[in-house]
């Protein structure tokens, strides 16, 4: 059931990213890429499976010596939190950058940026 | 003390070379980054960097690569956690091969950076820019797993896209923008890629990844699904490495990034793209048994195997039959030289590309040792020569103020040492035998041959063609003719020109020493094909083999 709704979600991320993506205006572009990236991070976090970890897939809690508590995969957990953080400065770059795009340009609107050369 | 039940392999010197320039690239960066507001003692910090660098990339070459009793492969277990759990960094010929063209081309952009720089401005950070470029590419050479391969993809991009803005004009901050926002997208996909394959798998380290694939039933594990995600991931790399369909921005990039980062950009960022299809396709993917069987419409191969390399195979046939195309037909008709340049970029990616399809789809060991080799050859003479020729675009820009074909003539009077500097370049992108192009356009060719891809021939030599078109027009636009006023007022600086007489002089003294080259490049190409032995040295421990740790031993 989880994993329905999981998919759910993500599907559902993605198919507004990608409909933001498409947007004329440039700050909509922003949102619909930060939304896709957030949808492969939630796409990411189920990948871990849905399942209690043990000593041989989280070595680390082993070598601390004391019981082992029940735990979600710690990997995907720390691979979203790298994924979360690259993504967040990515979208802030992408924001100033659209801010000196409207400086430059004047408009946040695509069709108005022009031809290339 | 706390003392881990887990026990590493002991730590040699080699190890600790694996680890070595990354951490040399990161000081210069940082280094750089504090000396700001002396900008000569940045320049000076810079430039120690980069020939500390060319001094641990070449140690790495001989002690792990070439001396006679060499490994071939090191590795290097961060925080000696071993494989799987910990981070793996892993150094072999393949590694090394791609790491050496970056480190001369570095080198070479770097000190055309000082002097090309108007007035070196105090409050920019072009030099710890350039020093983190080169630590996502240093990374991404040499990281043993996937996800860290998407970390140092995610460094070297955020170092591009300020340069691709740098010069902040309007039609920079738009070619900015659009690569921003495909590199965001193609990053979401590359995670895609990396949770796939962790859902399918249960590992992300490369070598992990390649054992378990190589036995799927014995860790029971369905490869099915990976074929699809291998997919998705050569879709990320062909970005990178800007093969038609996903050539699109490479244009307007590197026309907007000063020239002597565009010389990166294709020298070695491309590079980044074909090394990660190369060492998945090949190292990791290469033993997976997933039963296919394909065959490929008019070129009569049957593609052998159960391997999903078959599938890379014949996408990259159909992306590098393209790009040669579309590469070369779109640079004949530039109006600038970095125009030309940026397409013929595209076109040469494509002839880098044939010969990875070719080694994928065939059954022969040895035609697959040929054409990995032919691959590899044909990547260094392409960032020696494209790197010159960027190079020379930025020294041309400096002295004229323009770079417009229109605007240009007689440069050969004006600067013969620039001139045969460019000329050297244009003839090995060309592939004149003395110079390392020949021979990377044989290796291609002869890989074609003996595969019988009569089509794939055909293409070649249109492809080839094509070059010699964009490259005389190029010449004789820009180099003979009468002097245009921009070029009679020219001030040429002496030591871009030194810059660019040292690579000409590189790009021959690769094809005169070509045999040393040639044992690197077999020595890459054997480290890239041998699958077993990258397992081996990395020794990822099993899990099931652990098991029993519950409640630690703790001393």
């Amino acid at each position: 059931m989880t994993a329905f709704v999981l998919a759910l979600v993500v599907g559902a991320l993605f198919a507004l990213g990608t409909f933001l993506l498409l947007r004329r205006d440039l700050i909509r572009v922003v949102w619909g890429l930060a939304i896709i990236s957030q949808a492969a991070n939630v796409y990411l976090l189920a990948m871990g499976g849905i399942v209690e970890g043990t000593a041989d897939t989280v070595p680390v809690l082993a070598g601390h010596g004391e019981h082992v508590p029940e735990t979600a995969d710690p990997l995907v957990q720390a691979l979203v939190l790298t994924a979360i953080v690259i993504g967040f400065g990515m979208t802030a770059f992408a924001l100033v950058l659209s801010y000196r795009v409207y400086e430059e340009h004047d408009t946040l609107d695509v069709s108005d940026l022009g031809d290339r050369e | 003390m706390m003392e881990l039940p887990l026990a590493a392999p002991p730590i040699g010197t080699e190890s600790q070379l694996v680890i070595a320039p990354i951490l040399v690239v990161l000081v210069a960066g940082v280094g750089s980054l504090l000396f700001g507001r002396w900008p000569r003692a940045r320049i000076g910090v810079s430039l120690a960097g980069g020939a500390a660098y060319a001094v641990v990339v070449a140690a790495i070459d001989w002690y792990v690569v070439l001396a006679p009793d060499a490994p071939g492969i090191a590795t290097y277990q961060l925080g000696d956690w071993p494989a799987p759990f910990g981070i793996t960094l892993v150094a072999d010929g393949l590694s090394a091969f791609m790491l050496t063209m970056v480190a001369i081309l570095g080198i070479a952009s770097l000190v055309f950076s000082t002097r090309v720089l108007p007035e070196i401005d105090r409050r920019s950070y072009y030099f710890p820019l350039f020093h983190f470029l080169a630590l996502g590419v240093t990374g991404a050479f040499l990281t043993g797993d996937l996800f860290n391969l998407f970390v140092w993809f995610e460094v070297m991009l955020m170092a591009s896209y300020v340069f691709v803005a740098y010069y902040g004009g309007p039609q920079h901050t738009r070619a900015a923008f659009w690569y921003v926002a495909l590199n965001l997208l193609a990053s979401a996909v590359f995670l895609l890629g990396v949770g796939g394959i962790y859902a399918t798998t249960g590992t992300l380290n490369m070598a992990d990844l390649a054992r378990r694939l190589a036995e799927p039933a014995a860790y029971g594990i369905d490869p099915g699904p990976v074929v699809g995600l291998l997919a998705l991931l050569l879709s990320v790399f062909a970005i990178k490495a800007g093969l038609v369909p996903f050539q699109f921005w490479i244009p307007t990039a590197y026309r907007a990034a000063p020239p002597q980062i565009s010389a990166l950009l294709a020298g070695a960022t491309k590079k980044v793209g074909i090394y990660a299809i190369i060492r998945l396709s090949f190292t990791v993917f290469g033993d997976a048994q997933v039963g296919v069987d394909l065959a490929l419409p008019g070129l009569g191969t049957v593609v052998a195997g159960n391997s999903p390399t078959a599938f890379v195979g014949a996408a990259l046939f159909v992306m590098a039959a393209a790009s040669i195309l579309v590469g070369g037909i779109g640079a004949v008709g530039r109006e600038s030289i970095e125009g030309v340049l940026a397409y013929s970029s595209i076109g040469q990616v494509g002839f880098i590309a044939i010969p990875v399809a070719i080694a994928a789809t065939t059954g022969s060991a040895e035609l697959r040792h040929l054409a990995i080799v032919a691959a590899l050859v044909y990547a260094l003479n392409h960032t020696l020569a494209k790197g010159l020729l960027f190079l020379a675009v930025g020294a041309i820009r400096s002295s004229t103020g323009t770079s417009r074909l229109a605007d240009l003539g007689g440069l050969a009077g004006r600067s013969p040492p620039m001139a045969i500097a460019f000329f050297v370049g244009s003839l090995a992108l060309v592939g004149i035998p003395p110079l390392s192009g020949f021979f990377g356009k044989f290796l291609v060719f002869d890989a074609a041959a003996r595969a019988e891809l009569i089509p794939v021939l055909g293409l070649l030599l249109v492809g080839s063609l094509l070059t010699i078109a964009y490259a005389t027009r190029m010449w004789n636009r820009s180099f003979w003719g009468a002097r245009t006023p921009a070029v009679e007022n020219a001030a040429v600086d002496s030591v871009q020109v030194g810059v660019l007489i040292a690579l000409a002089a590189a790009i021959v003294g690769v094809g005169i020493g070509f045999e040393l080259v040639y044992e690197f490049a077999d020595a890459a190409a054997t480290a890239a094909l041998d699958a077993d032995g990258y397992v081996d040295a990395v020794d990822p421990t099993d899990p099931e083999e652990i098991e029993g740790l519950e409640g630690g031993e703790h001393e």
